[in-house]
């Protein structure tokens, strides 16, 4: 699935936070992070509070602090339903390492 | 994921007799909206006599000031109410009546918890219409694979073939964490549209009241000026009269009641329109 990407959804119970395309996407699963890429099988899971940590086709990074909810994937949708997201700024690389949730 | 997996979680599938239902009437919290909580109000009625016919014991759960207030007035009891956001329903109150109906509907029956939810509300189609429907929330109905879905709020529609899904961590935690979500934003989305209709229904009752005291005044302003133009008919009439009398005999008083002919003929024309 070279080249691909997926088209992510991602709404709060208020307003639709953010959509777009992406070549990948780290979402705070049930038992820890979870990275989706192109072609990943179909997929429900709960999910918890944490970081949601999207790579967009340019390779350009944006991060949203998310509570509880679920995400749904099939054929490279993925709808990511919180009850709370907040975009927040992409730091500097050490800050993205140590700030690594769930 | 409907069409995979069995489910048997209580948010679809309930069946244990208990008789005990819930239902919640959407009104509104001011007046001025025409017939829109009393329609409201008729019909669920009409739902609660339905009920009870069929040996069900509903419980009665209201959301705006206007449905509380006519319920505290005749005495009925009022298993739960919500007032105070009816024109601009958040999250949060959804949030407030989607946890309460939850919780008195995932309670064992012998702790007065309830096996069915009905939701009365308006529905918004235009600035016109509005309808009153009842809707079955709970147990939600698992609508099987069939081409007339499409048209369906349904969990999932997935075009085509629907994939096999894996859940994560299991089966029960998702359906624990989604149907309740389900549940509460289709509460939201009806309270939206009641909110919706709310505002067409205020709105129509304001132009008919709009329209009715344009009339009342055009009608009102013809009365008064027929009413005016009578009374100096009359008076003419009356001056003529008399002046005519005294002519006949000598001109003695002719000079005052020239003044006064003069005098009524000026006097100057009060509100003869207000529009």
């Amino acid at each position: 699935m070279a080249g691909a990407t997926i088209a992510v959804n991602i709404v709060s119970t208020e307003r639709p936070v953010w959509s777009g395309q992406a070549k990948q996407v780290v979402v705070p699963a049930y038992s820890g992070g979870m990275g989706i890429l192109p072609g990943h099988e179909p997929v429900l899971s709960v999910i918890k509070e944490g970081r949601l940590d999207i790579t967009d086709p340019e390779g350009k990074k944006c991060s949203f602090e998310v509570t509880g909810g679920f995400i749904s994937f099939d054929s490279n949708k993925l709808t990511v339903v919180v009850e709370n997201a907040r975009s927040i700024a992409y730091q500097s690389e050490a800050a993205e390492q140590s700030g690594i949730v769930g | 994921m409907v069409s995979h997996t069995h489910i048997s979680h209580p948010i679809v599938k309930r069946g244990d007799g208990n008789p005990n239902v819930a239902v919640l009437a959407l009104t509104a919290d001011r007046g001025m909206a025409g017939a829109y909580t009393s329609s409201i109000i008729r019909e669920t009625e009409d739902l609660l006599a339905r009920l009870e016919n069929d040996g069900k014991k509903p419980q009665l759960f209201v959301y705006g000031r206007r449905g509380v207030s006519y319920y505290h007035y005749r005495n009925r009891p009022l298993e739960q109410s919500w007032e105070g956001d009816t024109e601009k329903p958040g999250v949060e109150v959804a949030d407030a009546i989607s946890r309460a109906l939850l919780d008195a509907y995932m309670k064992p029956s012998d702790k007065g918890g309830v096996s069915e939810l009905y939701i009365v509300y308006t529905e918004f189609i235009n600035m016109v219409v509005q309808k009153v429907r009842v809707l079955r929330m709970l147990p939600v109905e698992v609508i099987e694979e069939d081409k007339s879905h499409l048209n369906v709020p349904d969990t999932t529609t997935a075009p085509d073939v629907r994939p096999l899904y894996s859940f994560e961590p299991s089966l029960d935690e998702v359906l624990n964490t989604v149907l309740p979500r389900y549940v509460r934003s289709r509460i939201h989305e009806c309270l939206f549209e009641a909110a919706a209709s709310e505002v067409a229904c205020r709105q129509n009752a304001m132009h008919t009241a709009t329209e009715n005291a344009r009339d009342l005044i055009n009608d009102l302003t013809r009365k008064l000026n027929a009413s005016r133009q009578a009374s100096i008919t009359q008076e003419l009439t009356e001056i003529i009269g008399s002046a005519d009398a005294l002519n006949k005999r000598k001109s003695r008083n002719a000079k005052w009641l020239r003044t006064r002919l003069q005098r009524l003929l000026m006097r100057p024309r009060s509100q003869s329109s207000v529009m």
